[in-house]
């Protein structure tokens, strides 16, 4: 959307957190906290984890920052490690994500038809994703919220791009299911 | 195939980031990323709860570099000392600086000899080697090698013996034997080479009074 001016304006900041300037990396800390916070909360789905992956995160990102090179907007790069890192953190709670997931694959319904009347609520759409189990939840937060495409999810979870896609339809499906449950609007 | 799922979380995109982290969070990182050095110039300006872990952590930092470099030099230190405590008994190892202990006059003696036998050397390397007959050439090589293997074994005995003098001699000897097999050789050579002028100065002649 704005990325490109956002870089602009992210880019004198960027430089002046390279020489060490604590109040240029406090203000790169107040412009993508929260929006990275969500991420890592999405991939987590527990507060405290997402805490600790984003202070991983902002920390390791200032540190490594002379190997950040402009050629990608500050925030997808930083975005990039939190992704990775909450990831790794749900990778370390959880032994294995694909395969758990094909287990509940077979539990998904088939006919759960899509009721063009039915009108969303964003509330209800943030409540169902957090209740879909991990590997469902992270594959459909990278492909609808954070914006990547089954190519670059399949990279970031070693899976291959075919796999995201079919994950991404059951975890959808899955979606449609909790939401059209009769006591999940409550 | 359309998506009406995605379409309605790009319009919503915004409302989907409800949580926010602690406010504490931002202390919390900022300690973590000031603990290491940013800027030289700027160490001596931290306050003095920065200023004491930093230099809290310079002092770990030299001490640990400190006990790595004692146990460094404590090592090479340990590793020489087995390794001359060996070479009392494998005497190739230290074959060098104990003959100069023993007998120094020896590097001399051995430095005027070895250059004695290279010129001959030279020397017979300008004539042609199959005048002599392959059989007394290979006679003389073995000889050489023979007096070559009995020099190595005299300079090992000269570092086991008490008797260097003797030892010395012996070796001595030994080099002056090579450098008259040389001249022997050179000698043969020089002989051959005349009756070679001899016959070639002869033989034209012959041949004239042939024809």
């Amino acid at each position: 959307m704005e990325t490109s001016t956002y870089q602009d304006v992210n880019q004198h900041i960027v430089e002046r957190c390279k020489g060490g300037d604590n109040r240029a990396q406090y203000e790169l800390y107040k412009l993508y906290s929260k929006a990275m916070f969500n991420v890592s909360m999405r991939i987590i789905n527990d507060y405290a984890e997402a805490e600790d992956v984003l202070q991983e995160a902002f920390i390791s990102a200032f540190k490594n920052l002379h190997a950040y090179k402009s050629e990608a907007s500050f925030g997808s790069w930083l975005k990039k490690i939190v992704v990775n890192a909450s990831i790794n953190a749900i990778r370390k709670r959880r032994a294995e994500l694909v395969p758990m997931d094909e287990r509940v694959a077979a539990e998904v319904a088939d006919d759960i038809t899509e009721d063009n009347d039915t009108e969303w609520q964003v509330e209800n759409v943030r409540r169902a994703i957090q209740r879909l189990p991990d590997g469902y939840r992270v594959v459909l937060s990278l492909y609808l919220l954070e914006g990547y495409d089954h190519a670059e999810i399949g990279e970031i979870l070693n899976v291959s791009e075919s796999t995201s896609k079919s994950q991404y339809s059951r975890a959808r499906k899955k979606l449609l299911e909790i939401m059209s449950a009769p006591h999940f609007a409550a | 195939m359309k998506d009406r799922l995605k379409d309605f979380v790009g319009e919503h995109r915004d409302d989907f980031d409800v949580y926010e982290p602690r406010p504490e969070l931002w202390q919390e990182i900022c300690q973590e990323i000031s603990a290491k050095p940013k800027e030289t110039t700027k160490v001596i300006k931290f306050s003095f709860g920065e200023s004491f872990s930093f230099s809290g952590n310079m002092a770990f930092m030299r001490v640990a570099a400190a006990i790595l470099l004692l146990i460094g030099c404590g090592l090479t230190l340990w590793v020489t000392k087995e390794r001359t405590a060996e070479g009392n008994y494998t005497i190739a190892a230290v074959n060098q600086p104990a003959i100069n202990k023993i007998a120094p006059e020896l590097v001399e003696v051995e430095a005027y000899y070895t250059s004695q036998l290279k010129d001959k050397r030279e020397e017979l390397s300008e004539y042609d080697m199959k005048v002599l007959g392959l059989d007394e050439k290979r006679d003389i090589d073995r000889e050489i090698a023979r007096l070559d293997s009995s020099y190595i074994q005299l300079k090992q005995q000269l570092l086991t013996s008490p008797n260097s003098d003797k030892v010395m001699n012996a070796m001595i000897q030994n080099l002056q034997l090579r450098i008259e097999v040389l001249n022997r050789q050179l000698e043969v050579l020089q002989k051959i080479e005349k009756l070679q002028k001899q016959t070639t100065t002869e033989e034209p002649l012959s041949n004239e009074t042939n024809v």
